[in-house]
C-alpha cells in the first residue's frame, strides 16, 4: 500500500467471512478499506507513512495478533490498533492495551462500536502524525541554534532575568540580549511564552535551574 | 483194543467234538457262514475216519466195495467245504478253479455211484491182510484201479492247485500267519492223500490214512477259527471297556452340561425334528413332550433378533462355519432370555446338510452384566464428553463467534447500503448469500456441539473414519491455532467403513489430539507438530488412526498407567480420558495403544474393525454440510 492522502482501514483476518463483512460495512460507512488475510501478509505490504489505522483479528495462526501488534511498535509504526477477538479474553485485552492498543472490542461486534472505535482511532492517527510533524519542525529549528544560543534558550525558557543569564554565563547583558533575539528569532517566536510551550514539547526546559 | 481202532476212534471223535462245538457257535451266529462250513467238514472228516477204519477192519470184497463207494460221501462234503471256507474265510482262491473242484468232484461223486462196485476200482479180486506196526493185522483191497479214477485225482490236483493260489494271495496279502496255517494245512493235507492212488496202484504198501491228511486240515482250521473267537472275545472285553467308559463320559458330560446350564441338542435337518435335552428345553421353556422343529424355534427367537441369527444359521448351513449366535429367546410366559448358541452342522454323501449338533446356554445374567457395562460407559463416555467440552469451551465460542460477527457485519454493512440510497443489487445478494452460509456454519456448531453433549444411546452406524477425523479437527481448529500447533493429516484414500458410534469414536480422537497438544506445551512453537494419520492394517481387518507429537514422550513407568482411571500427569486432569478411550475403542472391538517414537515424543493409535457386511448404510447421525469441511487446518 503506497501512501494516500485520505485515511485507510487496514482489516486483517484470517476468516474470510468476517473479513468481507467488516472490509463491507467500513466500506459502506465511507472508509478506504485495505483487507488482508494473514499478519505476514500485512506485513509484506505495510508502508510506514500509511494514514489511517489498524483492525486485527487477535487469535490468528502463525503470527497472532499480540505478535504483529509488537513488530509494528518496534517499527515505530503510528497507525492506531483495533483488536477484535472471538473470545473475552481479559488477559490478552489488558496485554494488548498495555502495548498501546487503541481499542479492544469482542466479536460479534456493533457497527456503531466498530465505527466509533474506528473513527476515534484515525483522529489518533491524525493527531500523532501531526504532534510528529510538529515535533520534527521545532527539533530542526533547534538544530539551527549555536551552542551559546542553546544555553541562553535554556536559562530563558527556566525564567532567568537577562542580567541573572549574564552572572551565570560571564558575559555582559548586552550580549545576552543579543543571543536571545537570535534565539527568538531562529525558534520563529515572538515571546518568551511561546518559546517555553516549543520547547516543552521537546522535553527542554520546564525545570527551575 | 488195537491202538489202530483207538487212534482213528480218537481222531473220529476229535472231529466231531469240534464239529458240535462251532455248530453252537454258528447257531448263535447264523450269518457267518464259516462256522458251519467247519462244522460240515469236521463232521465229514469223522465220517472219513470211521469208514477207513471200517475199511481198515472189514474182511469181505462186497463189504469192502460197498465202504469204497461210501466214503465218496464225505469225501465231496470235505472238498467243497474246504474249497468254501478258504473262498468265505481266507477271502482268496479263484473262482473259476473253485467251481471247476465242485463240478468235478460231483461228476466223481456220481461216477461213483453208476459205475460198479466204485469210480475206484474196476473190481476187487480179493482181501489181502498186512501185518503192521505192534502186530496190528489191517485189510487192503486188491484189484483192478479204474480208468475213472484219474478224475479224482485231476479234482485232487485242482484242489492242491487253489490251495497253493489262495495260499499265495494270503501271503502276499501280509496276512502270513493265516495263510501260512490254513492254506499250509491244506496244501500238505491235500499232498497227503496222494497216497490213496498209490496205494490203489499198488505202489505203497500201507493202509489208507486219508482221515489224517482231513483232521490235520480241520485242525489247522480250527486253529484259527478259535484264535479268531479269541482275539473276537479280547475285543468283545476291550468294547465292553469302552462303552463303560463311554457311558461314562456321557454321564460326565450331562452333568458337567447341567452345571454348565447348557442345553444341548441336535436338529435332523432332513426330517425336521430336534432333539433337544431337559435341560434346553427348560433353557427355552418348552413342554417336556413337546415336538419341537425349526419352525418352533424360530418363533421363540426374538423378533428383533431373528433376521440376524437365521442369516448365520444360513451361513453355517451353506459353509460349514462353526454357527455361534446371541440372540433373545422369548418364553411362553413373556419372559425374555439371552441365549447364547453353537453348534456345527454334519453334511451327508451329497454335500448336503443333514444334522447340526450344538448347545446352549443361558447368558441372561452375563448379558445385563454387559448391557450395565456399557450403561456404564456410556455415562462416563458422556462425562469425559462434558469436560472436554468444558476445557474446549473458548474454542467452540469462537467457532460460533466467527460465522454470527460476519453475519452482523454483514447485515449491518447492508442497512448502511441501503441508506446511502443508491443500493447495488449484486453487491446486496452476495451479502445475503453470505448471511445465509454463515449461520448454516453457526448452527452446524451448534448440532455438533449439541450431539457432542447429547446423553444418548450407544449409535452402531456405518461410518468412514477419515470423516471422523475431520469432524474433530473442525470442533477444535481454533484451540490448536491458539495452542499454535501445527496439524499434518495424511488420510489414507478409500478405506473401508467401520461400525461404531460417531460420536464416541470423535471423542477418542479429539481426547488423543489434546493430550497431544498438551504433551506439546514445554516446546519451542515451531517444534509443535502433530501428525494425524489413517490407515487399514496389513492383514486388512481393521482401520487404524494414529495421533503422533513431538513432545516429551512417555516414560516407562507411566507407560504401564495411563490408560488407568483416575491416572493423570496434568494438575488440572481428572485421568479419565484415556481410560474412557480404552474403554470406547474396546467396545468398539478395537484396541488403543501407546508407543514412544524413536526421535521424540510419543504416538497413539488405535484400530477398529472393517464393516463386515458389504451393505454401506447412510449416515442419519452425521450429515455432511459443506462449511463443516471449509477452511480445514
Amino acid at each position: 500500500m503506497i501512501a494516500v492522502p485520505k485515511s485507510t482501514v487496514f482489516v486483517v483476518d484470517d476468516y474470510a467471512p468476517v473479513r468481507r463483512a467488516t472490509s463491507r460495512l467500513l466500506h459502506a460507512a465511507g472508509f478506504v478499506v485495505a483487507a488482508f488475510a494473514s499478519a505476514e501478509e500485512f506485513l509484506a505490504q505495510y508502508n510506514p507513512q500509511s494514514l489511517g489505522c489498524l483492525v486485527l483479528d487477535l487469535a490468528m495462526p502463525t503470527l497472532n495478533g499480540l505478535e504483529l501488534q509488537r513488530i509494528l511498535a518496534k517499527t515505530g509504526s503510528l497507525l492506531p490498533i483495533i483488536f477484535l477477538t472471538g473470545e473475552g479474553d481479559i488477559p490478552k485485552s489488558v496485554q494488548a492495551m498495555k502495548q498501546g492498543a487503541s481499542d479492544f472490542l469482542t466479536k460479534p461486534v456493533n457497527d456503531e462500536d466498530l465505527l466509533a472505535a474506528v473513527r476515534v482511532a484515525i483522529e489518533k492517527n491524525r493527531a500523532l502524525r501531526r504532534d510528529h510533524a510538529e515535533l520534527s519542525e521545532i527539533r530542526a529549528r533547534l538544530a539551527t541554534l549555536t551552542p551559546r544560543e542553546r544555553e541562553v534558550l535554556e536559562y530563558v525558557v527556566a525564567g532567568k532575568l537577562n542580567k541573572q543569564i549574564a552572572d551565570e554565563l560571564g558575559t555582559v547583558e548586552q550580549t545576552v540580549k543579543v543571543h536571545r533575539a537570535h534565539v527568538m528569532q531562529k525558534m520563529k517566536v515572538h515571546s518568551v511564552a511561546e518559546l517555553v510551550a516549543l520547547t516543552q514539547r521537546c522535553g527542554i526546559g520546564g525545570s527551575s535551574r | 483194543m488195537s491202538w489202530i481202532t483207538i487212534v482213528w476212534s480218537m481222531n473220529a471223535a476229535a472231529c466231531l467234538t469240534l464239529a458240535a462245538i462251532y455248530l453252537v457257535v454258528w447257531c448263535k451266529q447264523r450269518d457267518d457262514w464259516v462256522h458251519l462250513l467247519f462244522s460240515c467238514s469236521a463232521v465229514a472228516a469223522a465220517a472219513v475216519a470211521g469208514f477207513e477204519l471200517a475199511m481198515l477192519r472189514t474182511d469181505t470184497v462186497g463189504q469192502y466195495e460197498a465202504l469204497v463207494r461210501w466214503i465218496h460221501v464225505p469225501v465231496w462234503v470235505l472238498t467243497v467245504c474246504f474249497v468254501a471256507f478258504v473262498r468265505r474265510y481266507l477271502h482268496a482262491g479263484r473262482t473259476w478253479l473253485a467251481w471247476s473242484i465242485y463240478g468235478l468232484r460231483t461228476v466223481v461223486l456220481i461216477l461213483n455211484f453208476v459205475l460198479t462196485p466204485n469210480i475206484n476200482f474196476l473190481a476187487i479180486t480179493k482181501i489181502r491182510h498186512l501185518s503192521w506196526w505192534g502186530g496190528e493185522i489191517v485189510s487192503l483191497p486188491i484189484g483192478m484201479p479204474n480208468p475213472w479214477g484219474m478224475l479224482s485225482l485231476a479234482s485232487l490236483l485242482l484242489l492242491l492247485i487253489f490251495c497253493i493260489d489262495a495260499t499265495v494271495t494270503v501271503w502276499r496279502r501280509g496276512d502270513r500267519r493265516r495263510g501260512l496255517i490254513v492254506g499250509g494245512g491244506m496244501i500238505f493235507g491235500t499232498i497227503v492223500a496222494w497216497h490213496v492212488p498209490l496205494v490203489i496202484w499198488g505202489v505203497l504198501n500201507v493202509p489208507f490214512f486219508l482221515c489224517f491228511a482231513y483232521s490235520g486240515i480241520v485242525l489247522a482250521m480250527s486253529y484259527e477259527l478259535s484264535n479268531d473267537m479269541l482275539q473276537t472275545a479280547h475285543l468283545a472285553r476291550q468294547l465292553e471297556a469302552s462303552e463303560t467308559d463311554l457311558r461314562e463320559m456321557k454321564q460326565r458330560m450331562e452333568l458337567a452340561a447341567s452345571a454348565a446350564e447348557l442345553g444341548m441338542w441336535m436338529w435332523d435337518i432332513v426330517r425336521d425334528e430336534i432333539w433337544i435335552t431337559d435341560k434346553g428345553r427348560a433353557l427355552f421353556g418348552l413342554a417336556p413332550s413337546e415336538k419341537v422343529d425349526f419352525n418352533r424355534f424360530r418363533n421363540i427367537l426374538h423378533p428383533e433378533d431373528r433376521e440376524s441369527v437365521l442369516q448365520i444359521l444360513e451361513n453355517s448351513l451353506r459353509t460349514g462355519a462353526e454357527y455361534r449366535a446371541e440372540y433373545r429367546a422369548v418364553l411362553p410366559n413373556g419372559q425374555i432370555r439371552w441365549i447364547a448358541g453353537q453348534g456345527h452342522v454334519e453334511f451327508g454323501g451329497d454335500g448336503q446338510p443333514v444334522r447340526m449338533r450344538g448347545c446352549s446356554l443361558d447368558i441372561t445374567r452375563r448379558k445385563q452384566a454387559e448391557l450395565e457395562a456399557a450403561h456404564q460407559r456410556k455415562d462416563l463416555a458422556h462425562l469425559s464428553r462434558v469436560t472436554t467440552a468444558g476445557e474446549l469451551s473458548g474454542s467452540i465460542a469462537h467457532e460460533l463467534t466467527q460465522p454470527l460477527s460476519a453475519i452482523l457485519s454483514n447485515a449491518q454493512a447492508a442497512q448502511r447500503v441501503l441508506a446511502s440510497g443508491d443500493a447495488d443489487i449484486a453487491e446486496l445478494r452476495q451479502i445475503l448469500n453470505e448471511i445465509v452460509s454463515e449461520d448454516k456454519r453457526a448452527s452446524e456448531v451448534i448440532r455438533r456441539l449439541r450431539l457432542w453433549l447429547k446423553k444418548g444411546e450407544v449409535q452402531q452406524h456405518s461410518l468412514r473414519i477419515n470423516k471422523v477425523v475431520r469432524d474433530v479437527m473442525n470442533l477444535i481448529r481454533s484451540d490448536l491455532i491458539n495452542q499454535k500447533v501445527t496439524v499434518e493429516c495424511k488420510l489414507a484414500r478409500n478405506l473401508p467403513m467401520v461400525t461404531g458410534d460417531p460420536v464416541q469414536l470423535q471423542q477418542v480422537i479429539l481426547n488423543l489430539v489434546l493430550n497431544a497438544c498438551d504433551a506439546m506445551t514445554g516446546c519451542n512453537t515451531s517444534e509443535r507438530r502433530l501428525l494425524i494419520r489413517t490407515g487399514i492394517k496389513n492383514d486388512g481387518g481393521s482401520v487404524i488412526v494414529s495421533v503422533t507429537d513431538q513432545g516429551t514422550g512417555i516414560t516407562e513407568e507411566k507407560m504401564e498407567n495411563i490408560f488407568e482411571p483416575f491416572f493423570t500427569t496434568k494438575p488440572k486432569g481428572m485421568g479419565l480420558g484415556l481410560s474412557v478411550c480404552r474403554s470406547i475403542i474396546t467396545a468398539h472391538r478395537g484396541k488403543l495403544c501407546a508407543t514412544n517414537n524413536t526421535d521424540r515424543g510419543a504416538t497413539f493409535y488405535f484400530s477398529v474393525p472393517v464393516e463386515v457386511s458389504p451393505v454401506a448404510t447412510p449416515l442419519p447421525a452425521t450429515p455432511k454440510v459443506a462449511a463443516a469441511t471449509e477452511g480445514g487446518l
